[in-house]
């Protein structure tokens, strides 16, 4: 049987605004407990809020950048529930009408480009942090408590963990682009909550949705969706596919653990908020906003392509990061070669990115270290694979590639008079690989260029090795 | 003389011109205070100390002949459920008992700055939720005019106190009638101005939409000085509006040589009042009087017509039990306010908390408000109120654009007895008919004393457009000259 | 008439007790009470916008700048139990 995996998300993302979003409150993160209060985040009696301009310019630029349609009101409602982090008794949040209405990310998947669809983008207040301590007791700080947050809603459109952590690099990089978040997962400022089931493609048959809360890293993320497709998928199997739950994913046992059952939604008893009229938002005040924005990631994608030939897919790739993408461009100032150096950011680049789990700024890398080492690859001063070498040393080090080279003597030889020595030395001790290669076994260069490349350590030029072998076995 | 019987503005002329000092006046009222409040109870704290050490400074400022602000040391009663520093701030209800506020509202910032002098905080229905000041868990309030009946609420504490003269002026709030009833069950003046007039950062919510400060004085004179000194927008308020930074109400009268306001001025009076939910006889017999004194003095009257009055009491209650389910749930126990000793659970510290610390009346209002915002009941109530609520703020607009006032009794009944069973709450909702509109539609509105019925006073409510308060004042001052 | 569970399932969303001898004339009085609203289901509103608002023309939307902040003294001074800086409740089983 077939199984398809149905993968909508909500994501929570804190606006890095100076000020919360109805007081004048710092949004700070890590001052300590109650400090960054005042009646109003506090929900004390009388308090009132104000919504604050500066978190609809942040929103707005958001709603912008994710290709939705900003709404020319701005109206809040009440969700009420209880809960001892929510000081009010109810979160002010938007209800049936959010700023933004749609939207789209697009993802590269290796096939193809993939558009995931937004339901909306609403405008939130956070709630403030309970820390349960040992003694039987919890303890509740509300300096987080009014920090603006977006809460953005995909519609049920990837199909796999791998397309969710696609989506969510994107979205992260897109806010990290415009720059209305600090997008820490482990600071909280972007937290994501998964809705998922399967469906048996020959059946159509549907397992429940469950909803999956509290997952605090995109490594998380993807591995909570893995443990549910399974889950999912044998429920239907066993045909014990109950009603809709919320679990959450226990990162210790590696699997996701029920929180509760829910028959239908919750009542959140939503009320106009009172205190903060409906705000009128002029299409001026839109496109002044949208002209502070730097180009989007789409947008550079599209002109990477355009401008220096590269594929969907590595643009894509590139444009990911506003760093890397940046990087990028910025190496091209040294070495005008965009192929050579899209191709080593690629690979090699990101690879270690990767294995270090550091950003491209955060690495020891510079754009004119890497241009100059792919100069000296292109000039032939050193071997493709040497360069991989240096590199590793500068990701190492940070030393120049020039003061690496000349330290560790890897000059490529591309003398024949100083080769010379060396491949007769090889020729004459594998005499049996020469007789090899004259009866048509052409495996026999490629072994006699490596004890050529080994005996020079590395150095030597290979395509310059490989002439002066076929040379040199005719001579014999 | 007795001091305390004179009108704000005597008093105030006479601290002014040095024939009475301010501590004077302060010591007159705080003995007012100690004869008669252990009986009326329309405070729930005092500040006394606080208050002569006022009164001595303002005396002081007045010998140096310092600028001095416009209450000029009157002194003033607030009611509870207006945020303070110095004193708590109790709602009238056991859950903030002991709840200090460490801001103060806007309002007591202006009565501070205009050299008010704040004397205590009144009594008042749990959280503004009645309208008789009995549900108050600091026992009821009697009407200083008769003591067996009620001096109406909300504010019953802020009217009672200027009735029986311990205050010159107080303040009050007014979400469906809770200024200008008690005013009208004490003989007063009171002014709920138009949505927006007054800021209300600091006053404890109970109907965000409805909420609004109002003021008690014992002439249109008097209410309007110390609206004088409250009104404005305030950046703390998104509610409040920049058109209430007009030039002061009082200025008008103040220099119009006895001029007759009600020439010309002209009327509308609702037939749906005389329809729908028709007065005790004899207290529609003063209103009646009251009118005949209007077109005496050159007012042109008309009978119109405002449909959706009939609807008025429900979607008042509608909108103001789900604004008020809403407002208590911050009453958790937590953060503030009481908390139950004995909880396992947190649904527990809930439910103890609350149902330990809100009165009866309250509770009955957030389950009506939270019926009406669960499930298909939003829309059905909640969302269908509020269309209503469009309808007749559009019937007002109509009867504004050729009429300058309404006329209509503030209240239908007489005051009633402490502790009357007759009253149900389903009849006591209904009569909200008659000073909800003005909160429903935002409209600036007055109860005045017009006469009495068996010793009881009788008021008729001024209602104004939005915005137009100096319309309702100068028909309120234009009255009170027509009967002199 | 509105039954007891849907009373209680009302009580428990709102975070209140009813008791049992509070139970029967609570439903009387919501009874009426819910006559008394479910009036207003008799006008035509059709094509009517809900009223948020009295005032409608709102354009005030503005950088906040008011600074109330207060002490963590101040925060703390009305709740029943802290702890270093921190509101305190009894720890609550979830
Ligand atoms: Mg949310
Ligand atoms: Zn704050």
């Amino acid at each position: 049987m077939t199984y398809k995996t149905i993968i909508g998300l909500e994501i929570h993302v804190e606006l890095s605004t100076k000020h919360k979003i109805f007081c004048n409150c710092p949004n700070e993160f890590g001052a300590e407990a109650n400090t960054l209060v005042c009646p109003t985040c506090l929900g004390l009696p009388g308090s009132m809020p104000i919504l604050n301009k500066e978190v609809l310019e942040y929103a707005i630029k958001a709603g912008i950048a994710f290709n939705g349609k900003i709404s020319n009101l701005i109206k809040m409602d009440r969700k009420h529930y209880f809960y001892s982090d929510l000081p009010k008794g109810y979160q002010v949040s938007q209800a049936e009408v959010p700023f933004c209405d749609g939207g789209y990310l697009e993802i590269e998947l290796e096939s193809e480009t993939k558009k995931i669809n937004l339901e909306r983008i609403h405008i939130e207040e956070d709630t403030g942090k309970q820390i349960h301590s040992e003694e039987e007791e919890t303890l509740l700080d509300f300096n987080r408590s009014g920090v603006p947050l977006i809460e953005i809603v995909t519609k049920p459109e990837m199909n796999s963990a791998e397309e969710a952590k696609l989506f969510l690099d994107k979205l992260r990089a897109t806010l990290k682009y415009i720059e209305v978040s600090n997008v820490k997962m482990e600071e909280g400022s972007l937290r994501c909550d998964v809705n998922i089931n399967v469906v048996d493609s020959e059946t159509g048959k549907k397992s429940i949705i469950a909803e999956i809360k509290n997952l605090n890293s995109f490594r998380a993320v993807v591995k909570a969706i893995e443990f549910e497709e399974k889950r999912h998928i044998d429920l239907l199997e066993a045909d014990k596919n109950t009603e809709k739950e919320t679990r959450r994913w226990d990162e210790a046992k590696g699997e996701t653990i029920l929180m509760r059952k829910k028959a239908g939604a919750s009542d959140y008893r939503f009320v106009v908020e009172g205190a903060i009229p409906p705000v009128r938002i002029s299409d001026e005040w839109i496109e002044e906003i949208k002209t502070t924005l730097p180009e989007l990631p789409q947008d550079k994608k599209t002109r990477f392509m355009d401008s220096f030939g590269l594929s969907s897919y590595d643009a894509g790739v590139l444009t990911q990061s506003k760093d890397l993408s940046e990087f990028f461009e910025e190496t091209l100032k040294y070495i005008d070669d965009s192929k050579l150096v899209s191709n080593w950011i690629m690979g090699d680049v990101l690879r270690r990115l990767n294995d270090d789990e550091i950003e491209i700024q955060e690495s020891k890398l510079s754009p004119k270290a890497l241009a100059d080492l792919l100069l000296l690859v292109r000039d032939d001063k050193i071997n493709n694979n040497t360069g991989k070498k240096v590199l590793k040393e500068i990701f190492d080090t940070g030393n120049s590639p020039e003061k690496i080279v000349k330290e560790k003597g890897l000059i490529q030889i591309s003398d024949e008079g100083e080769l010379k020595k060396i491949v007769e030395e090889v020729l004459n001790n594998n005499e049996q690989s020469i007789i090899d290669f004259k009866n048509g076994k052409d495996r026999a260069l490629g072994f006699l260029v490596g004890q050529v490349m080994k005996a020079s350590r590395g150095k030597a030029n290979p395509q310059l090795v490989n002439k002066m072998l076929l040379e040199m076995m005719e001579e014999r | 003389m007795d001091i305390t019987s004179l009108k704000a503005w005597e008093m105030k002329e006479k601290i002014i011109k040095k024939e009475i000092s301010c501590k004077e006046v302060i010591q007159a009222h705080i003995k007012k205070i100690e004869e008669e409040d252990s009986e009326i109870n329309a405070f729930i704290s005092l500040n006394k100390e606080e208050a002569l050490r006022k009164s001595e400074k303002i005396d002081e400022k007045i010998k140096k002949g310092e600028g001095i602000g416009l209450l000029s040391g009157l002194p003033i009663g607030i009611k509870d459920n207006i945020a303070s520093k110095d004193l708590k701030t109790t709602c009238g209800s056991k859950m903030l008992d002991k709840y200090i506020s460490p801001f103060n509202a806007t309002v007591v910032e202006k009565i501070i700055n205009n050299d008010g002098i704040i004397i205590g905080k009144t009594n008042m229905d749990e959280f503004a939720l009645g309208d008789s000041t009995e549900t108050s868990y600091f026992g009821p309030t009697k009407n200083p005019i008769n003591k067996n009946v009620v001096p109406g609420g909300s504010s019953g504490g802020s009217a009672a106190a200027v009735a029986a003269n311990m205050v010159a002026l107080s303040l009050g709030t007014d979400t469906g009638g809770s200024v200008r009833q008690p005013a009208s069950f004490c003989g007063i003046v009171g002014i709920k101005p138009s949505y927006g007039m007054i800021s209300r950062y600091g006053v404890i919510p109970m109907a965000d939409t409805l909420d609004h400060v109002g003021v008690f004085g014992r002439d249109v004179r008097d209410a309007t000085l110390i609206l004088d000194s409250l009104k404005g927008y305030d950046k703390k308020d998104s509610t409040s509006s920049k058109m209430s930074n007009s030039e002061a109400f009082s200025i008008v009268f103040e220099e119009d040589k006895g001029r007759n306001y009600l020439d010309g001025m002209k009327v509308a009076i609702p037939r749906e009042y005389i329809d729908l939910v028709p007065a005790d006889k004899k207290v529609q017999e003063q209103f009646d009087k009251a009118i005949k004194v209007f077109e005496k003095s050159g007012a042109k009257i008309e009978i119109v017509s405002i449909p959706h009055l009939k609807y008025a009491a429900e979607v008042y209650y509608i909108i103001m039990s789900c604004e008020v389910s809403s407002n208590m749930a911050r009453y958790d126990g937590i953060a503030f306010g009481h908390r139950a000793e004995e909880y396992e659970t947190l649904d527990e510290l809930y439910i103890n908390s609350r149902t330990e610390a809100f009165g009866k009346e309250a509770k009955t209002r957030i389950l009506a408000g939270t019926y009406a915002l669960t499930g298909s009941k939003n829309a059905e109530l909640y969302q269908k109120a509020m269309k209503v609520r469009r309808l007749l703020k559009e019937d007002y607009d109509k009867v504004f654009a050729s009429h300058d006032v309404v006329l209509s009794l503030s209240s239908k009944e007489l005051p009633f007895e402490l502790n009357s069973i007759k009253k149900t709450s389903i009849e006591s909702y209904k009569l909200n008919m008659y000073s909800a509109p003005a909160n429903l539609a935002g409209l600036c509105a007055m109860s005045i004393p017009i006469g009495e019925v068996d010793g009881l006073p009788v008021g008729m409510e001024i209602t104004g457009d939005r915005f137009k308060d100096r319309t309702i004042i100068k028909a309120g001052i234009g009255y009170e000259r027509a009967v002199l | 008439m509105i039954s007891k569970d849907q009373v209680l399932h009302i009580a428990n969303i709102a975070k209140l007790r009813i008791t049992d001898e509070e139970l029967e004339p609570f439903m009387e009085k919501f009874d009426q009470i819910i006559e008394f609203v479910d009036r207003i289901r008799e006008v035509d509103t059709e094509d009517v916008e809900p009223l948020y608002q009295v005032n409608e023309d709102n354009e005030l939307l503005e950088y906040n700048e008011t600074n109330q902040m207060i002490s963590r003294q101040e925060a703390l001074q009305n709740t029943q139990e802290q702890k270093y800086g921190y509101f305190k409740i009894l720890k609550v089983v979830e």
